[in-house]
């Protein structure tokens, strides 16, 4: 227990440094990019641009907004106004649509770890087979097809051929599957081909062979001596899954229509909409560490030869 | 580890998936609006003042009332089914012009009010249309009010010794009641108000003017010069003010006391006594632009006689806003849909980013009778694919943006409308740079390019190529002759301009924002250019922030643009290109140009102001600064089951004119 408080407190303070580092190379680039905030087709007089400037501490020297954004954020958790949707201020557009990346995000990861290790135990069990093959055919598949190209395709099935889903839009149910399923299956797809692997290898160690010369059952061995061992490199995987989850939910926002933070990103980064941009690109920095560092710690609960460091 | 620690966690982590998928799955359903339409992204404010995009407009034409409103006004035009509409009464029954068409009067309705029950008086619009022109409230469309006295002196900071002006103190108070100059933090808002003192400015003493470094960039420069005019001191002979109820009124005559104020307490030449303030402003509310001999009654005086103000105050930006719900809640709590009031056929409902926005009828509107839907969701929808696909499957009634690719088989359908619309798509030159700063290259180039075939070939929804600035459809207007295509002459305006047959022509590049839709037309004219002129173009594709930096700078050869009309009128197209205007960006300059554009603001004759106009634009077409491509058409689909909706040429949809055709489906 010891070890794992240290551990965490460890990565809280790598966390701290790697948000610090972050902030401070996005507030660079930002200000270096051409273009401002306030460019548009119709230009800003400059006695209007001089007052918005002012309104979001733009006009005073760098160094002073760089200390007190920063100040901002660490001790009020205070991101800001967004310069462009100027009627919310950065937590409020996180608090609106975080809960909608996030639901999107579960139910595409569930769904993933559900048929990827049910496919890859199937496919390991039955090596050779039709299934097998058929199975693996269709993970390269998945792992090959982008997931805005497999959106189109579902669309085009689920809601035009057979109509059972709606085209897009958010607030029910149905209406978070397709994009759920879309953004879950080129994970599914290597997960699966991660536990096929895993599980043949476990599949040929001695303590398997054991299991079965003593007459154990087959379901039994394969559940509960080969499964948690061919698992690991699954558990492994969902720290860059869930990053791929993430950011492959950008464009399913928007062929879905859904209200996540995804597409604030884009719109973010392209109006130069410095507040907002940095409230995403913070925003991603600790969710992505944050579940690095979940993973690593079940990875070390699960695999008693695995040292927390 | 220990075991059992292990499988407590195993456990736990398979009650924590459980919880997070039950959580995942919880909805709040919310019924279907009774109509739902693509309102393209996120408006960005829904403060009339503030916003300046169509997905704004949609809603504050809907939520806001002026005094007057546009309406359908005669018959539709037999050929494209454009319906004309025309400025009538709104907030205001009825307005009367002097005959020297500088006053108007507006009789405002007695039954006017706002959705929270508060009357509408005149005094609301001259506080609304005060907030609209203040510098602090930055609001990009305040030139729509340049015609009033002071006001773009009021507007853009502009303050003379002698001037009678207001002087703002640093004592704004905030939302809890306190003052900056007790928190010692700026209150930084749309325009609030601390004390107000008023008087007659005698002197503004100035330190040295700071050293402008042409090597550094024009925004440090732009600091430097702010920084030194807020140490500006500026001293007033401040006159005696008279409270009459809810009036003040100043006596400019009567001095008071004399005071020394400045905005930046440290500045070197301030003084103990020096009072810090905000702004230095000609006091345009004080000066008699806006009268309001009582509260049903707003007298509007203009410095020009301007035959089309009565359709800007149609437009949202000169709608009213509530003083009362502002002055509550401050920016931006005022626009949440919680909080604001407004005076429109519906009030915002709900609003959820990225989403929608739904309008709900206001109960309170004048005429809240006619409104037929109930409830309208605005869906934030901006693929194309989606909003299509939402509209083939019942979720969406009508698609603002129906997508590119398909325009062919989408144009033979019936719920289709496409129709010409007061705006242009055009390629800015650079008018300084060789060679295009020969007006005989650039008409050579604009006779080349062969306009039907982008229009048939590219765009493909009914565009209408253009050979002049103005779109067609503009009342009372004509244009002079466009540069229709003429390649023999073009060949020969080449060689009289020393490049026979194109040889000896730099290569040429045009400039445009990374999409599609710009790219295919790019290429079209590179290719044109290429076999006819023997003129070699090379494209760039920007991003769209990057873009306007270049184009802003003038740091290109040919850019891509557009444009849409700010009001139907001639002048919104042609004011663009007077030399220095903001919008010119192409360093192209001619005084009689210019002087026309004057002359014409200033005439009262209707018929003689639009002859001027053409004039100038004939100056426009034969020095051709910019090429106009083609005037664009406004798209849209709109469900069978819809009544009450027709083209209009700005393309304002009142939703108030809206029916669906069987009001008990909701869908």
């Amino acid at each position: 227990m010891k070890e794992l408080s240290g551990y965490l407190l460890r990565r809280f303070g790598w966390m701290l440094f790697t948000v610090w580092a972050v902030y401070t190379v996005s507030f660079v680039l930002m200000r270096l990019v051409p273009g401002n905030p306030f460019s548009s087709e119709r230009t800003v007089p400059p006695a209007i641009e001089r007052q918005l400037r002012a309104r979001y501490n733009l006009d005073a020297p760098p160094i002073e907004q760089y200390t007190d954004y920063l100040v901002g954020i660490l001790t009020r958790f205070d991101l800001g106004v967004s310069i462009r949707l100027e009627d919310y201020t950065v937590n409020e557009v996180l608090a609106e649509g975080f809960p909608v990346s996030a639901s999107l995000a579960i139910l595409a990861l569930v769904f993933a770890i559900t048929l990827g290790v049910t496919a890859g135990v199937i496919s390991a069990v039955y090596r050779g087979t039709f299934a097998d093959l058929s199975m693996m055919a269709t993970a390269v598949l998945g792992i090959a097809i982008p997931n805005f190209v497999l959106a189109s395709l579902a669309i085009l099935l689920f809601v035009f051929m057979v109509p059972i889903f709606p085209a897009a839009g958010w607030g029910t149910l149905k209406q978070v599957m397709l994009p759920a399923l879309c953004l879950g299956s080129p994970v599914a797809a290597y997960i699966a081909r991660l536990t096929r692997a895993g599980m043949l290898e476990v599949l040929s160690k001695e303590h398997v062979r054991t299991a079965f010369a003593k007459g154990l059952p087959k379901r039994s061995v394969i559940l509960r001596h080969v499964l948690p061992g061919a698992l690991l490199p699954v558990v492994s995987y969902l720290g860059p899954a869930t990053a791929s989850v993430l950011t492959g939910s950008l464009v399913l926002e928007k062929i879905f229509a859904l209200p996540g933070i995804g597409s604030h990103f884009i719109y973010a980064a392209t109006q130069r909409d410095y507040t907002l941009a940095m409230g995403m690109v913070l925003t991603y920095t600790v969710l992505l560490f944050v579940m690095n560092t979940l993973v690593d710690v079940s990875y070390a609960i699960i695999d008693p030869r695995v040292k927390l460091e | 580890m220990p075991l059992e620690l292990r499988r407590a966690f195993v456990i736990l982590t398979l009650v924590m998936i459980a919880v997070a998928v039950v959580w995942a799955t919880r909805f709040d359903a919310m019924p279907p609006a009774e109509f739902s339409l693509q309102n393209g992204t996120d408006p960005k404010t829904l403060d009339p003042h503030r916003a300046t995009g169509s997905p704004e407009s949609r809603i504050l034409f809907n939520a806001f009332s002026g005094l007057l409103q546009m309406l359908p006004d005669g018959e539709p035009d037999p050929e494209t089914g454009l319906q004309p509409m025309s400025a009538q009464p709104a907030v205001a029954k009825s307005y009367e012009v002097a005959d020297d068409k500088l006053t108007y009067t507006f009789h405002l309705r007695d039954d006017a009010m706002w959705s929270d029950g508060t009357p509408i008086t005149s005094r609301d619009f001259v506080w609304s249309w005060t907030r609209m022109l203040h510098p602090g409230t930055a609001c990009e469309y305040n030139f729509q009010l340049f015609s009033l006295p002071n006001a773009q002196a009021f507007s853009t900071g502009v303050v003379e010794v002698g001037d009678r002006v207001e002087v703002e103190l640093w004592d704004r108070p905030f939302p809890d009641g306190r003052r900056e100059d007790e928190v010692g933090e700026a209150n930084i808002q749309n325009f609030p108000r601390g004390t107000m003192l008023y008087g007659t400015l005698k002197e503004i003493r100035k330190p040295p003017e700071p050293d402008i470094d042409p090597e550094i960039d024009d925004n440090a420069n732009a600091d430097l010069m702010g920084q030194w005019q807020e140490s500006w001191v500026y001293v007033v002979d401040i006159a005696e003010v008279e409270e009459d109820g809810p009036d003040t009124s100043v006596l400019w005559e009567e001095v008071v006391s004399t005071q020394t104020f400045c905005a930046n307490p440290s500045s070197p030449i301030a003084d103990e006594k020096t009072a810090r303030i905000h702004n230095v402003l000609v006091a345009f509310d004080q000066l008699g632009a806006l009268e309001t001999p009582d509260d049903q009654t707003l007298i509007v005086h203009l410095k020009d006689p301007l035959p089309y103000f009565p359709s800007l105050t149609a437009y949202y930006p000169l709608f009213p806003v509530p003083k009362h719900c502002i002055e509550e809640y401050g920016m931006p709590m005022w626009t949440k849909p919680e909080n604001i009031v407004s005076n429109g056929p519906y009030v915002v409902g709900l609003r959820r980013l990225r989403d929608r926005v739904r309008l709900v009828k206001n109960p309170r509107w004048f005429d809240a009778d006619s409104v037929a839907i109930e409830t309208i969701d605005a869906l934030s929808t901006e693929g194309q694919n989606t909003a299509l696909n939402m509209y083939e499957t019942g979720q969406l009634d009508w698609v603002t943006d129906p997508p590119g690719a398909l325009m062919e088989t989408l144009r033979e359908r019936d719920d289709f409308y496409a129709a010409p619309m007061l705006s242009l798509y055009f390629y800015r030159i650079n008018t300084t740079r060789k060679p295009l700063d020969d007006p005989r290259i650039r008409r050579a180039i604009a006779m080349a390019i062969n306009r039907t075939q982008i229009v048939e070939q590219v765009t493909k929804a009914g565009q209408v190529p253009a050979y002049s600035l103005v779109p067609p459809g503009i009342a009372g207007y004509q244009s002079p002759p466009g540069l229709e295509p003429d390649l023999d002459r073009a060949k020969a305006l080449l060689a009289e301009a020393g490049y026979p047959g194109g040889r000896g022509i730099p290569k040429i590049t045009i400039l445009y924002n990374t999409s599609e839709g710009h790219r295919a037309i790019a290429e079209v004219i590179q290719q044109q250019l290429q076999n006819t002129l023997n003129i070699k173009l090379e494209l760039q594709n920007m991003e769209w922030g990057s873009f306007l930096d270049k184009t802003n700078q003038i740091d290109y050869d040919i850019a891509r643009a557009g444009w849409i009309a700010d009001y139907a009128d001639p002048n919104t197209f042609l004011d663009l290109w007077v030399t220095g205007g903001p919008q010119n960006s192409t360093g192209w300059s001619n005084p009689v140009f210019d002087g026309l554009i004057q002359q014409a603001a200033a005439e009262t004759d209707a018929r003689t102001r639009m002859e001027l106009l053409a004039k100038a634009e004939s100056i426009w077409i034969e020095e051709m600064p910019v090429i106009p491509v083609y005037f664009y058409v406004g798209i849209n689909m709109v469900k069978p089951r819809v009544e009450g909706f027709f083209p209009s040429p700005q393309d304002i949809h009142p939703f108030q004119l809206l029916k669906t055709r069987d009001p008990e489906s909701v869908r």
